[in-house]
């Protein structure tokens, strides 16, 4: 196991909402999906795997430490995030965004060096964003932004990549590039990715493994093709929908076709 | 904060441009109300201190029924009701008192409306020089009913401080410095006599020649590089507020010897004067003009 | 809100590397200090002889150039490069701390606070000093900190990161009780003690000797060191917080370094030299057109700028209407006002 959660409990203050007793593993190399509704607790599953929040009870472990014991630094050169938006409160540039993401391998008083741009230029050819370099971060469209904020957390050659949502707010056309970017990724570069979505067909198309969540507790977890059923999607949604393998896209999709009785 | 703050720089920067300097007093001449000053007034309210003194010292003492906030010479108005003084009269308070007469700030124009509204006669009184305060006192003194009083009183004064003028004659008249306010310990926020008012008549009388004689304000902020240019004489500091003495005069006058090339420091010219008197330009203002004198020319009044 | 620079066409379109542009940054910005400090001495209301002033033949105390250079001149410019530097780079940090390019050194109740101190201490006069300084700056240094630490009490959870939102409520509301308790003394107070506040207000850097810069030189001191950790956090913290937090960065950490930095460079500022206002907003937006936004440049290159840009704005103010002195405060007022009409401008 690679990155696991171990009776993980987790409350926010003032709030009702909780995880109880959460436990899931990732394997390494591994494209898994939390999916689930809003408010599920998916959210605070990739906070808690990224180290961003602690738990209550239970631990979260990577590589067979718990994180708890792990710099903040450290952690963060094996684990990078993506959020939902990005909304920076000054006008970088792509590339200082990108270069941001070589600070867990810098020193406290360090400057990133030619290497360092190399692996950022790197990071942008990846996401296909290098003619975007000298550009200003706020003036690009949605999928561009998306992409340049993969591409700094490549900066952090991380091996976990976690994803909050990555195409929410994006068109068709950018969502696709973004599902293509993410396979692409934890082919040929080995990347481990988890991402938390309430897209079914995203979770159908890019993840190989599936962890359901409703209300803070994981329903079921495994191969995509094993947890992605009909029953499963009632549990989860409310909703009666149609799963079914799809000959031209080669992956499973789900129509929903109705509320539940 | 900051707004206000920023609010009144923008005010003062556009007094600058207009004024061509910061004021502190108000300046002019005096002026009367348009009523008829004919009949004399036997229930006045005074707002100004200077003017209640000068009727005092007219002996329109009685007929004074209430005061400012901040009167408190002679002893008599300690006693008298108080109506507020020139940012907050106590319209009300002056309305149940049925004056016939209120002296008033020349800035008051709001207070000087309400009471026009009310029939009652208003004394505007604008701050000027030692000569307007002789206008003023038998200006004054014709509203009060006490007009041959008045002129009396009035050559008192004058007589007293052509004596004075008289004993510095012939005498070389030394650069003098008047500093009426001062943060303690500090010589920044320092407030000093310019060559227009009061205060720069008397210093004139007193044989003293202002070192900011050329500036035609009342109060000026010296920078420290003006002082040294100005190179004062003697330095002359009123401590009407708060009298000063012993042990703090000696670290007062420590502060100033920062300033060492000035030949005030030098030769040790530095004096140090106790009393509101010496800032009320009002009958006392003799009495001032006296003390300086004394100070500039000790010699004079061996 | 953010103010966006794409706009303005980029020289370069491959930026040059980070070291390059720091050392130029630097040597630029500080050449530019260095030569308005010593510039600013020579000149003046009065002329001086420097000869006469650097003569060590003639005693001290009889040497009226020597005094005006020393006594007059020299630490007034050196004050206005202090605070002048402290105020900018309080304004840096302090917009990335709250994620707000609007953000000053003034919006989390400091000056505020200050201000009261100073004027209870202008009215109730008290006599008390220590040492070197006198009452008011001593007192406005006691009221800055006690401000910063209500704001910061209120928006701190042991542990926890910062609660912008709640630094910048407690910041305004604290500026808003202070103002009406500043009101209320200014009520009972009598009318030459307001104007003295209000004069106060309007700032003053005519120190007159060495000792008050010496007094509050170990506050500015720590504020920088604590100033110079912190740029490439800021950089991050700016971009977001929980994405900071997963860069390797303390944000807790670094927020509370960020805050009590700029408390402190305020503080000392102000304490030196009255709330003088629009360096802490003017600069960091100046220097960020001429450097870009990267912190690391932006910071020491607005602490340079702002110690050249308040020296030239009190020379000014000093010269301009010879014999009278324009508050600095009004000077540094005349040029930011119309620089934020500008600013609205090119962004409609």
């Amino acid at each position: 196991m690679f990155l696991h959660l171990q009776q993980t409990s987790f409350q926010y203050e003032g709030r009702s909402f909780s995880l109880q007793g959460v436990t899931l593993a990732v394997e390494r190399g591994s494209l898994t999906g939390l999916l689930g509704p809003n408010g599920c607790g998916k959210t605070t599953l990739l906070k808690l795997m990224a180290g961003v929040l602690h738990p209550h009870g239970g631990t979260v472990v990577f590589d067979g430490r718990s994180i708890a014991t792990i710099s903040r630094r450290e952690l963060a050169r094996h684990l990078a995030v993506v959020p939902q938006e990005t909304h920076p409160a000054f006008d970088y540039t792509v590339l200082e965004m990108v270069l941001m993401g070589r600070h867990p391998h810098l020193g406290a008083f360090q400057l990133e060096g030619p290497d360092d741009l190399a692996i950022a230029y790197d990071a942008l050819a990846a996401t296909g964003t290098a003619h975007l370099a000298a550009r200003s971060y706020m003036s690009l469209s949605g999928g561009e932004k998306q992409r340049v904020v993969i591409a700094s957390a490549l900066a952090q050659q991380p091996d976990v990549l976690l994803l909050d949502e990555p195409t929410a707010s994006l068109d068709l056309a950018y969502q696709l590039e973004v599902a293509a970017l993410l396979a692409r990724l934890n082919r040929e570069r080995g990347v481990t990715i988890v991402l938390a979505t309430h897209d079914l067909n995203l979770a159908a198309s890019l993840c190989h493994s599936l962890v359901l969540v409703r209300a803070g507790r994981v329903l079921a977890e495994g191969a995509t093709r094993d947890v992605l059923t009909g029953a499963m999607i009632r549990q989860l949604y409310d909703v009666e929908a149609d799963v079914r393998f799809h000959e031209a896209s080669g992956h499973l999709t789900v129509v929903p076709i109705g509320r539940a009785q | 904060m900051a707004a206000r703050a920023k609010g009144l720089i923008v005010v003062a920067a556009l007094a600058i441009m207009a004024t061509g300097g910061l004021k502190v007093l108000t300046t002019g001449g005096l002026k009367a109300s348009g009523y008829q000053i004919g009949t004399g007034a036997h229930r006045i309210i005074s707002l100004v201190p200077a003017l209640t003194e000068m009727l005092f010292a007219i002996g329109a003492g009685p007929q004074v029924v209430a005061v400012s906030s901040y009167d408190d010479f002679p002893a008599d108005t300690r006693t008298l009701p108080r109506v507020g003084a020139l940012l907050d009269p106590d319209v009300e308070r002056i309305l149940v008192l049925r004056p016939d007469l209120v002296v008033t700030y020349g800035s008051q124009d709001a207070l000087e409306a309400q009471l026009a509204s009310a029939g009652i006669r208003t004394f505007s009184y604008r701050h000027g020089g030692i000569e307007a305060l002789f206008q003023t006192m038998r200006d004054l003194g014709a509203a009060a009913g006490r007009a041959a009083e008045a002129e009396r009183t009035a050559g008192a004064i004058r007589a007293r401080l052509e004596a004075i003028r008289a004993s510095v004659r012939g005498r070389p008249r030394p650069k003098v410095l008047l500093v009426f306010g001062r943060e303690p310990r500090s010589l920044q926020q320092m407030y000093v006599s310019g060559g227009a008012g009061f205060l720069h008549d008397m210093l004139d009388i007193a044989g003293g020649t202002n070192v900011f004689a050329d500036v035609p304000r009342e109060a000026v902020q010296p920078s420290h590089e003006t002082l040294l240019t100005r190179a004062p004489d003697v330095i002359v500091e009123l401590h009407t507020t708060r009298p000063i003495a012993g042990a703090e005069i000696a670290r007062e006058r420590a502060v100033w010897s920062a300033l060492g090339s000035m030949p005030a420091v030098q030769n040790g010219r530095i004096h140090f004067l106790n009393g509101d008197y010496l800032v009320v330009p009002g009958p006392r203002v003799g009495a001032a003009t006296g003390a300086l004198a004394r100070a500039i020319h000790p010699e004079a009044f061996q | 809100m953010t103010v966006s620079q794409s706009a303005i066409p980029r020289v370069d379109a491959a930026p040059r590397p980070i070291r390059a542009r720091l050392a130029m940054t630097v040597l630029s910005y500080g050449g530019l200090a260095v030569t308005t400090c010593l510039l600013a001495p020579l000149v003046g209301s009065t002329s001086i002889s420097l000869s006469r002033a650097f003569d060590r033949s003639i005693p001290f105390a009889d040497n009226i150039d020597a005094q005006i250079f020393f006594v007059a001149r020299l630490p007034r410019v050196l004050a206005g490069a202090l605070v002048g530097a402290a105020l900018a780079s309080a304004g840096v940090v302090l917009q990335a701390l709250l994620r707000n390019p609007l953000a000053t050194p003034f919006t989390l109740g400091v000056s505020a606070g200050a201000a009261l101190g100073a004027m209870l201490a202008i009215s109730f006069g008290t006599a008390v000093a220590l040492g070197p300084l006198s009452p008011v700056p001593l007192a406005s240094l006691a009221g800055a900190s006690l401000a910063a630490a209500i704001v910061y009490a209120l928006a701190t959870k042991p542990g926890r990161p910062m609660s912008t939102s709640v630094l910048l409520l407690a910041g305004v509301t604290l500026n808003s009780f202070f103002s009406a308790l500043i009101l209320f003394v200014q009520y009972m107070a009598d009318f030459a003690e307001v104007y003295r506040t209000v004069r106060w207000l309007m700032g003053d850097l005519d120190i007159g000797g060495l000792a008050p810069i010496a007094a509050v030189l170990p506050l500015v001191v720590t504020a920088f060191a604590i100033f110079a950790m912190l740029p490439s956090s800021l950089n991050l913290l700016s971009v977001g917080a929980d994405i900071a937090a997963t860069r390797g960065v303390d944000v807790a950490r670094t927020q509370r370094l960020a805050f009590l930095s700029a408390a402190l460079a305020t503080s000392a500022a102000v304490a030196l030299a009255g709330p003088i206002g629009f360096i802490g907003i003017v600069v960091p937006h100046l220097v960020r057109l001429m450097t870009g936004v990267d912190h690391r440049i932006a910071l020491p290159a607005s602490a340079l700028f702002g110690a050249a840009f308040l020296v030239a704005c009190d020379l000014v103010a000093r010269t301009v209407l010879a014999p009278v002195e324009v508050p600095v405060g009004i000077v540094t007022a005349m040029i930011g006002g119309p620089f934020f009409l500008w600013l609205l401008v090119r962004k409609a």
